[in-house]
């Protein structure tokens, strides 16, 4: 039955229009629960306020369980959606160089582009510079292809390479992001910042 | 208790129904698919039916044929040696199962159809390079092997060699499709494919 696109071969413009409306609601919800503040996304850096944490993880452990059991069902067939590939090199370096962006920025490219649609100046010259670093890497990518494509590892899933079977690597998964939410807000009481959670 | 809480007690629970759930992992090509599409495209990956017949003729224990076809066809005509795994059910189980030996060269072949290519790159591109496949299938087997017919008035010893072959490989292979249905149904129940014979190990 799902994924609808590759079931019914769904023409480009399709694919783009889904793509639209979704990365809209996205946006939509990011904007509407304060993400296009960069101090928000800031604060999981200093610990004093783990939205950001607590909301894409909560997220993702939702997706994780909700896939595994429409895939249990067979109303989503798993083996159908796109896997990225993992490349070790470029996974660290890109890691490094994304996170230094972000806590510089405060904004990740999701919130950066929601920021950047109602206004936010910090947000343009921060979609700026993602733009100008995606210029470069296209530009030098001859000089550093040997790194981008080195020790590749196929689409692999985490559960995969441990040998756990989804549904057990997904109890992992929950378990440790309620350890993970736990912590988290005994961050955020001991890296308070009133003056600045206040406002957002 | 709050609705934080409630949420967070129905996902546990959630995904501790899941760990229960009988979900086996798939696994991912572990190969670069240029990597892969050159292997495949590459000649060592095949063999002729000659060649074939060759291991066939000499008893080589270190090739498995493996028949791609359906029950009823693969009963209708039994290469000697070659197990049946239809390729519906190949494609759907972890190839670990039947292609776990790294000492034995599995050899795919249908009857002249792309699914041995298919299965091919599907045991490739998880790793498997034990994997090959028999170029044109059975009905290439048939037309080479059965039907071959000398002809002319001088014969190469080279020509001889395969022609020997062919004839004692077309010999096999008659003797073995010509058995009653009943003794051959028993006779491939009797080699069917088990994945416990090959768990091996120390026992």
């Amino acid at each position: 039955m799902a994924p609808l696109s590759s079931y019914y071969a769904f023409p480009e413009w399709l694919n783009m229009l889904t793509a639209f409306l979704i990365g809209t609601g996205f946006g939509f919800a990011l904007e509407q629960a304060g993400f296009s503040s960069s101090r928000k996304l800031a604060g999981m850096f200093y610990g004093y306020d783990t939205t950001v944490l607590k909301v894409f993880f909560t997220a993702a452990i939702v997706a994780l369980i909700g896939s595994q059991f429409l895939n249990y069902l067979g109303l989503l067939n798993l083996n159908q959606v796109y896997v990225n590939e993992y490349y070790v090199t470029a996974s660290i370096a890109g890691g490094v160089i994304m996170g230094a962006g972000f806590i510089m920025g405060g904004f990740c490219p999701g919130t950066g582009l929601s920021a950047l649609s109602i206004g936010k100046v910090d947000a343009m010259v921060f979609v700026a510079g993602g733009f100008a670093g995606a210029f470069i890497f296209t530009e030098t990518y001859p000089l550093i292809e040997g790194i981008a494509t080195a020790q590749y590892k196929g689409p692999v899933k985490i559960n995969e390479s441990l040998g756990l079977s989804p549904g057990l690597f997904t109890l992992i998964m929950v378990a440790a992001a309620a350890i993970m939410f736990w912590i988290a807000e005994l961050a955020e009481k001991k890296f308070a910042r009133p003056e600045i959670t206040n406002d957002l | 208790m709050d609705i934080r809480k409630k949420f967070s007690t129905l996902l546990l629970l959630l995904s501790l129904l899941l760990a229960l759930l009988p979900i086996s992992a798939n696994r991912s090509f572990t190969v670069k698919p240029e990597k892969l599409l050159t292997d495949v495209l590459n000649t060592d990956v095949s063999f002729t039916v000659d060649q074939v017949a060759e291991f066939i003729v000499k008893e080589d224990s270190t090739i498995q044929l493996i028949d791609l076809r359906s029950p009823e066809e693969f009963r209708k005509q039994t290469i000697p040696g070659a197990v049946n795994i239809p390729y519906n059910e190949f494609i759907k189980k972890d190839p670990e199962i039947y292609l776990n030996n790294k000492n034995i060269r599995n050899i795919f072949y249908s009857n002249g159809n792309i699914e041995p290519d298919y299965a091919l790159v599907y045991a490739r591109g998880l790793g498997y390079n034990n994997s090959f496949v028999m170029v044109g299938g059975v009905s290439e087997w048939i037309r080479t092997i059965i039907e071959t017919k000398f002809t002319g008035d001088r014969i190469t010893a080279r020509e001889n060699a395969l022609f020997e072959i062919r004839r004692r490989a077309g010999d096999m292979f008659t003797e073995l499709n010509s058995l009653p249905d009943s003794l051959k149904i028993r006779f491939l129940d009797s080699k069917k494919f088990s994945a416990k014979k090959l768990d091996g190990g120390c026992q």
